[in-house]
């Protein structure tokens, strides 16, 4: 079943325009990794999807519906969740309140506050603790955690491995296991072809606003990838 | 300058300097209150819209301006417009020191910082009998001037102002300085970084705002012949000169002109026309200023000047040709145009 | 002991400043927007107080707090709504304050028109003169009150932005704007409800302030520059710094008044320019 499902999807910031045609399809439970160089419209790409682009044409289906003309509040409500580039915690809440704001606009489902301590468990131990007093990592993990607490149907993940130490990064996609068992789709974006790729089922290559290659993960070669990635 | 621009200039001259014998007092007053509107107008606009400071206590120089030429001239027992000049370098001078301590706030905390300073200035002076007090004081010195003189001297004085304020501006954004303030405008981090003063050339804006308002304040008030704390120190001068900035257009020469005209006209309509006491109409300007920012915040000019492809006292610079020419392919892979996302990575960058 | 009884007097004024400034504080905390008509909406209810008060004579002044309150809400909902929520989104950092500006010049010449210039009051009857006694120190109970009512209005404040989820999304809204959108939160209806709460809270210091002194319409001015004042020596955003720079202006005032009748607010604005010399991010540092 197709969950997600876009056509030749164009957006701009103002007069200038940053993606061209993007055709692209995650099916139920699967894990898709979008990557790219950057600047090649990743970032755009995703805020496209849950509605914080305002000038975006083309078709975006989520779940059967259309929702390329959708304000973002109202797009958050359909099951779409976003780990935003750059985290972008609430420096003037603590942990489990910024926990709690991912649970406002909640849909029934297994990921509730002790759910997600279970699955971070130092978040837990500094649940009253400011963002500014956590690590990049743990502040990583308050991200996805509170993208979690709304039970996404879909889950967007931006760049969840950027500046960590590998080992960190290995804990972060660990957890990925936990959020897919829960029956979450993912969209990996990544810098880290080998990571994401590696974690996927499908990958897309994005290059200067358009998709470059898509296919299996298993089947890519480094030279095909490196073509798409560089546009080489 | 090119012919019709000089003969345009002469001709110019020629209107303003026979005008007093052409046109009545009140008009010839009128017309110097215009006058010295849009020099105050253009120093607000110096601020706001180049130098990226927005003053809300602009009437401090303006009534500063006023108490230094009625003291002077009363104590060195000379008629007012030979101590004309001691009003803007006072008031530079003042500016010069109160930048020290006002900088050190930002935006909307500069603006009501010197609002601050302004209500200080007017209670110590109100407070102070020597200087007048809360009743404030004339202007006997005046008599020293042949009264058939006092209103074309005036008229005269308050031209050379308002031409002064527009020719030295441009001239001020035309140069060195003019093109570093427009940086600090835009962006003033970005200027900073490429070695811009942002400080000293907010600084220099400052004071010359200060010596112009308080210039045009001196004239204005020897016109009344009577200044007190009341009316040096209102508020409402400030009021004008942002009403006329916001609705001709800030951040443009040609934007003060059209908006003191416009200011005026909406004036005369309401209070003359409809008679309407000045409550309302300040009523009126408020609500065009409000629509002006809703609807067009670049104010009316550059509106206007879309519309007539006049570029009158454009000072837009010719950016230097392009170092390298690119190539056609490379400018197809590079995008539509520069862009403030980033575009093209080499290989091995994060 | 009439300087300590001046300084206690300045204490309790001040609790009053601390409640002008607060709504101020508010706003710029949350939307970054300095409301230049906040002293407007000031007066505005001190003369919806005294229109009220001709409605309804037998009513205590004190009693008419909540409905003008109310009243001053749905004004600052409708304003945000109508007009500053169309600029609240511009890069531009002045847009939102030359607005507010215009509004501010319309609602005083407005205010002149429909009230007239005569300064007016607001009768507490004997209550304004009731004083308690400590010994020889004598304090008025209509300040104290004031005080009181400062504290209680400033500690609900927190505790609604602390303890509740209204005060959640409130902060969250204030520190990304576009966040808050993903977790279906319409920021425009937040900051409507911030407005109108920070008038709401105006409302109040608005009419214990015309019960202290006289006001016209042109007292807005004064007003303004005090709850900016407090806004800024208090830190720019912490509440707690907002009521002790509330405190700092009032004990400055009425000593400043003892040594110099015809003061006016004169040393209450040096210590502010003083303070903004010496450490121009407020006395206090924090967080709201």
């Amino acid at each position: 079943m197709t969950l997600l499902e876009v056509q030749a999807l164009d957006a701009f910031y103002g007069d200038f325009q940053a993606l061209f045609g993007i055709s692209l399809e995650v099916a139920d439970g699967e894990t898709v990794a979008v990557i790219g160089a950057n600047g090649a419209g990743k970032t755009t790409f995703l805020n496209c999807l849950v509605g914080l682009i305002d000038r975006r044409r083309g078709q975006i289906r989520f779940a059967g519906e259309p929702i390329v003309g959708e304000p973002a509040e109202r797009i958050s409500r359909l099951g779409l969740s976003l780990v935003p580039e750059g985290r972008l915690l609430f420096p003037s809440l603590n942990v489990e309140e910024n926990l709690m704001m991912g649970a406002l606009n909640r849909r029934p489902g297994a990921w509730t506050l002790a759910r997600v301590y279970e699955l971070f468990p130092v978040l837990g131990e500094r649940r009253r603790q400011r963002p500014d007093q956590l690590s990049g990592g743990q502040q990583h993990m308050v991200a996805i955690g509170r993208a979690l607490m709304s039970n996404p149907k879909l889950l967007l993940c931006d760049e969840i491995s950027l500046g960590l130490a590998p080992l960190v990064v290995d804990q972060i996609y660990e957890s990925l296991g936990s959020i897919r068992a829960e029956g979450a789709s993912i969209v990996l974006v990544e810098q880290d072809v080998k990571r994401a790729a590696g974690a996927a089922d499908r990958v897309y290559c994005l290059l200067k606003g358009r998709v470059t290659l898509h296919g299996q993960a298993r089947g890519m070669g480094l030279d095909q990838l490196s073509r798409a990635y560089f546009g080489t | 300058m090119t012919v019709v621009r000089w003969s345009l200039v002469v001709l110019g001259l020629l209107v303003v300097v026979s005008a007093p014998w052409l046109i009545g007092e009140g008009a010839q007053r009128f017309l110097s209150e215009a006058m010295l509107m849009l020099a105050m107008a253009q120093m607000w606009n110096l601020l706001a819209g180049y130098a990226g400071l927005v003053s809300m206590g602009q009437q401090v120089f303006v009534g500063l301006g006023a108490y230094c030429l009625f003291f002077a001239s009363i104590s060195l027992k000379v008629a007012p417009f030979w101590v004309l000049p001691l009003a803007p370098l006072l008031c530079a001078a003042v500016a010069a020191v109160v930048a020290l301590f006002m900088f050190r706030l930002r935006e909307a905390y500069f603006a009501i910082g010197t609002w601050v300073f302004s209500e200080v200035v007017s209670l110590l002076i109100s407070k102070t009998e020597r200087l007048g007090g809360e009743r404030g004081v004339g202007l006997p010195t005046a008599r020293l001037v042949d009264p058939r003189w006092l209103e074309p001297l005036t008229f005269w004085i308050s031209a050379a102002i308002a031409v002064a304020s527009v020719a030295g501006t441009y001239a001020l954004l035309r140069s060195r300085v003019g093109l570093g303030l427009m940086t600090v405008r835009d962006n003033d981090v970005a200027a900073a970084s490429i070695g811009v003063d942002v400080w000293w050339n907010r600084f220099i804006a400052f004071v010359i705002a200060a010596a112009g308002c308080g210039l045009a304040g001196a004239v204005s008030f020897t016109a009344t012949l009577y200044v007190a704390p009341g009316f040096a120190f209102d508020p409402n001068w400030v009021v004008a000169m942002m009403i006329i900035v916001i609705i001709g257009g800030i951040g443009t020469l040609e934007g003060p002109i059209l908006g003191v005209i416009i200011y005026f006209a909406l004036r005369e309509a309401l209070t003359v026309v409809f008679g309407l006491s000045a409550g309302w109409y300040l009523i009126g300007l408020g609500i065009v200023a409000i629509a002006a920012i809703l609807f067009e915040p670049d104010g009316l000019w550059p509106m206007l000047r879309g519309r007539l492809g006049a570029d009158w006292l454009s000072v837009r610079r010719e950016p230097p040709a392009p170092a390298l020419e690119l190539s056609a392919a490379a400018q197809a892979a590079g995008g539509v145009r520069s862009s403030p996302t980033e575009f093209g990575a080499t290989p091995g960058d994060r | 002991m009439i300087w300590v009884e001046t300084i206690i007097n300045g204490v309790l004024y001040g609790g009053l400043y601390g409640l002008l400034g607060v709504g101020l504080a508010l706003i710029v905390g949350v939307m970054r927007v300095v409301n230049l008509s906040h002293g407007e909406f000031i007066v505005l209810s001190a003369f919806l107080g005294v229109s009220l008060v001709g409605v309804v004579p037998w009513l205590h002044p004190l009693a008419l707090l909540l409905p003008v309150a109310l009243i001053a809400f749905v004004l600052g909902f409708v304003l945000q709504a109508v007009l500053i929520n169309r600029v609240v989104t511009r890069p531009d950092p002045f847009a939102g304050i030359l607005l507010t500006f215009g509004v501010a010049v319309v609602m005083r010449n407005l205010m002149v028109e429909v009230y007239g210039a005569d300064p007016r009051h607001l009768q507490a009857g004997r209550l304004a003169q009731a004083s308690a006694g400590i010994g020889d120190l004598h304090v008025g109970v209509l300040p104290l009150l004031i005080l009181a009512l400062s504290v209680a209005l400033f500690t609900g404040l927190q505790l609604i932005l602390t303890r509740t989820r209204f005060g959640r999304i409130v902060r969250a809204t204030a520190d990304h704007r576009d966040v808050v959108r993903l977790m279906g939160v319409n920021p425009g209806r937040v900051y409507n409800l911030v407005m109108g709460l920070s008038l709401a809270l105006a409302s109040v210091a608005g009419m214990l302030l015309a019960i202290r002194a006289s006001f016209t319409p042109y007292s807005g001015v004064e007003r303004l520059l005090v709850a900016f004042e407090v806004v800024v020596l208090g830190g720019l955003g912490t509440f707690w710094g907002a009521m002790l720079g509330g405190i700092a202006l009032g004990v400055a005032e009425l000593v400043g008044l003892r040594l110099d009748p015809n003061a006016g607010p004169l040393y209450a604005h040096l210590l502010f320019l003083v303070g903004v010399l010496l450490r121009p991010n407020g006395l206090f540092r924090g967080r709201s």
